[in-house]
């Protein structure tokens, strides 16, 4: 029996007159990676602002590991072991690698400010800093330690943010267009990479992706979203030859 | 080689601020002994050193977590009249409250300066808390301007007559026991900066600058957006608030006047000149403002080149030069003359090379 991490019931949100989402049905097995896809403006990313708390849905549910997280602070939720990355890549810019993903270790070795300024969790800041160095060591980031987030190529950036994700330990991950302005080696590489922190952390993944070799390589299953509803779901193949999808993505016969 | 060692640097860094606290404390020894002939300098050093305390404290709530905060004045003026208020000498009470009389409450209630000053700081935190909890819903210029009002609203207050029997209202408090020498001044202050500088290194600072850079991205690393806010506005208010405290026994007197927004922007220039989100440039600009601007006296007198009088050289002028000075200082380090870095011996050494480098690069 394979065990639900993450659920969707209905979940619809408004801004004003539009709706933006409107009874979307989704679920997430452990283990698995899933795929949203649609074209753009569909609501992928609402979707995933909604489930990381950043937005309230405004009917539904979200179900997290068989409980409700509707209305919870995105800090909360990642505590619970959500963790996201972001389709303009968001990293502390001005910060350095190592800095980036210590912070994200905070919330894992609680503190309070007299404990951290008069130094009283000198054990915990080692060990955090041994397993940062763990951690980007693995992630083959740790020559970049010392350089400044913003200053790095691209493709390291967005190596670095799933980093960052990683050092939070989660169980679900959110990847919003991982591959975005990547050439196809580096989609490929990227492939791969993702189904090698799965295995290696035990992840869930959910992910949103334009590039089609991607997802249909590594998507154990695919929603697709047009227009804030849910237009097709299943198997690469599946999706694949769904006309609904097919229109979605290159207009109904005759418009052309 | 992997190993970084971070001890070995720490320990060098270590050394030198230590020589320098020694130097710097050996010097204001010196002087205290010479008191009458350096009275002048003592005073610049004094208000400096106040100063400092108050930059770096606006600057962690400014430079590190990226709130831009416009109350100094008005958290200065809370730490300022607490601290006032407990440690007027008993004798002298009648004497300052002549007008109004005095609550009976506050007639004998005097404290230890140090234990004052923490009070103060602590007033001040405490009003940062209630306002903060509205306030920090708002983002960069409407923060600003909210914390100004609160800032006013503070001074008005102070000033008015239902007050008078707390704060003297208008007349404003004096008789505040000063610094005994400025060696008291610089371990007060010492102490304040210190602590701040271990809180903006800490988990918790790092936590305000990942604020600073990405407020999406850091909750999504689990940091509790409002709570981190909080809590640096209220770090950062306690030690406004006892910056405060300094001040009013730099000062001797004060009245609700020295609280003027004006003083916020004393500040505020102290932090952007020396470079925003760097505690060594809060602490470099705020010897470099004021005692630029007390060093630019000489404008102000009369001066006269070969019998004539230079029109300029007026009483005022001082203030015109400050200003182009100062526009310099932003047209050509628009980060502040430290911006955003520290001054520290590998950063001087780095800044050395990429000079060498420069100057090899143009030979080439």
């Amino acid at each position: 029996m394979t065990e639900n991490v993450l659920k969707l019931v209905d979940m619809g949100i408004r801004f004003g007159g539009l709706n933006a989402l409107d009874g979307l049905n989704l679920s997430v097995n452990k283990g698995e990676i899933v795929a949203i896809i649609g074209p753009n403006g569909a609501g992928k990313t609402t979707a995933f602002n909604c489930i990381t708390g950043i937005y309230t849905p405004t009917s539904g549910m979200i179900e997290y590991l068989g409980k409700s997280i509707v209305g919870e602070e995105p800090s909360q939720i990642t505590k619970k072991g959500i963790a996201r990355t972001f389709q303009n890549i968001r990293l502390f810019k001005e910060l350095s690698v190592f800095e980036n993903v210590l912070i994200a270790m905070h919330l894992r070795y609680n503190d309070n400010i007299f404990t951290s300024t008069f130094r009283l969790n000198i054990n915990k800041e080692k060990e955090m800093r041994e397993e940062t160095k763990r951690l980007l060591d693995s992630q083959d980031l740790y020559k970049y330690r010392n350089d400044i987030a913003g200053s790095l190529p691209y493709g390291i950036q967005r190596r670095l943010e799933i980093a960052r994700a990683l050092a939070t330990r989660p169980t679900l991950l959110l990847l919003d267009e991982p591959a975005a302005g990547m050439n196809p080696q580096e989609t490929m590489d990227l492939t791969s990479y993702i189904k090698e922190i799965r295995d290696k952390f035990g992840l869930t993944i959910l992910l949103i992706e334009h590039h089609m070799d991607l997802v249909m390589d590594i998507s154990e299953r695919i929603y697709v979203i047009d227009f804030g509803k849910l237009i097709a779901e299943g198997s690469a193949k599946e999706v694949q030859n769904n006309p609904r999808v097919i229109e979605a993505y290159l207009g109904v016969d005759g418009d052309a | 080689m992997l190993k970084i060692n971070y001890k070995e640097k720490i320990n060098v860094n270590l050394l030198i601020y230590l020589a320098i606290i020694i130097v710097s404390s050996a010097i204001l020894i010196y002087l205290d002994m010479n008191k009458f002939q350096y009275n002048y300098a003592i005073s610049i050093i004094e208000k400096s050193l106040v100063y400092a305390v108050v930059a770096l404290s606006m600057n962690i709530v400014t430079g590190f977590t990226g709130l831009f905060s416009l109350g100094q004045a008005g958290f200065m003026a809370l730490g300022a009249y607490t601290t006032a208020i407990l440690t007027i000498p008993v004798a002298s009470r009648a004497n300052v409250y002549y007008m109004n009389g005095i609550l009976p409450v506050l007639e004998n209630a005097v404290l230890p300066i140090p234990i004052a000053l923490i009070i103060g700081g602590i007033v001040a935190a405490i009003f940062a808390a209630l306002i903060g909890i509205p306030v920090l819903r708002l983002k960069s210029d409407y923060l600003a301007i909210a914390t100004l009002g609160f800032s006013e609203i503070i001074r008005a207050v102070i000033a008015s007559p239902m007050m008078d029997k707390i704060t003297n209202g208008s007349y404003g408090l004096k008789s505040i026991p000063g610094f005994n020498s400025s060696l008291e001044c610089f371990i007060y202050s010492l102490i304040c900066i210190v602590i701040m500088i271990l809180i903006i290194n800490s988990s918790t600072g790092r936590d305000f600058k990942a604020i600073r850079e990405d407020e999406i991205a850091a909750r999504a690393v689990g940091i509790d957006l409002f709570k981190t806010k909080e809590l640096s506005f209220v770090v950062s208010s306690f030690f406004t608030g006892v910056g405060g405290g300094l001040l009013a026994m730099f000062m001797r007197s004060i009245d609700s006047k020295t609280f003027q927004i004006t003083l916020t922007y004393d500040i505020l220039l102290i932090v952007v000149l020396g470079g925003i989100g760097s505690i060594t440039g809060s602490i470099i600009g705020a010897f470099f403002v004021t005692a630029g601007k007390e060093l630019l006296r000489f404008f102000d007198e009369p001066f006269a080149v070969a019998g004539v009088d230079i029109p300029l050289f007026r009483p005022g002028f001082r203030m015109v030069i400050f200003s182009i000075l100062l526009m310099i200082v932003v047209l050509f380090f628009r980060k502040g003359l430290l911006g955003g870095n520290e001054l520290t011996i590998r950063h001087l050494k780095k800044f050395r090379r990429k000079k060498n480098l420069d100057v090899a690069g143009g030979a080439v």
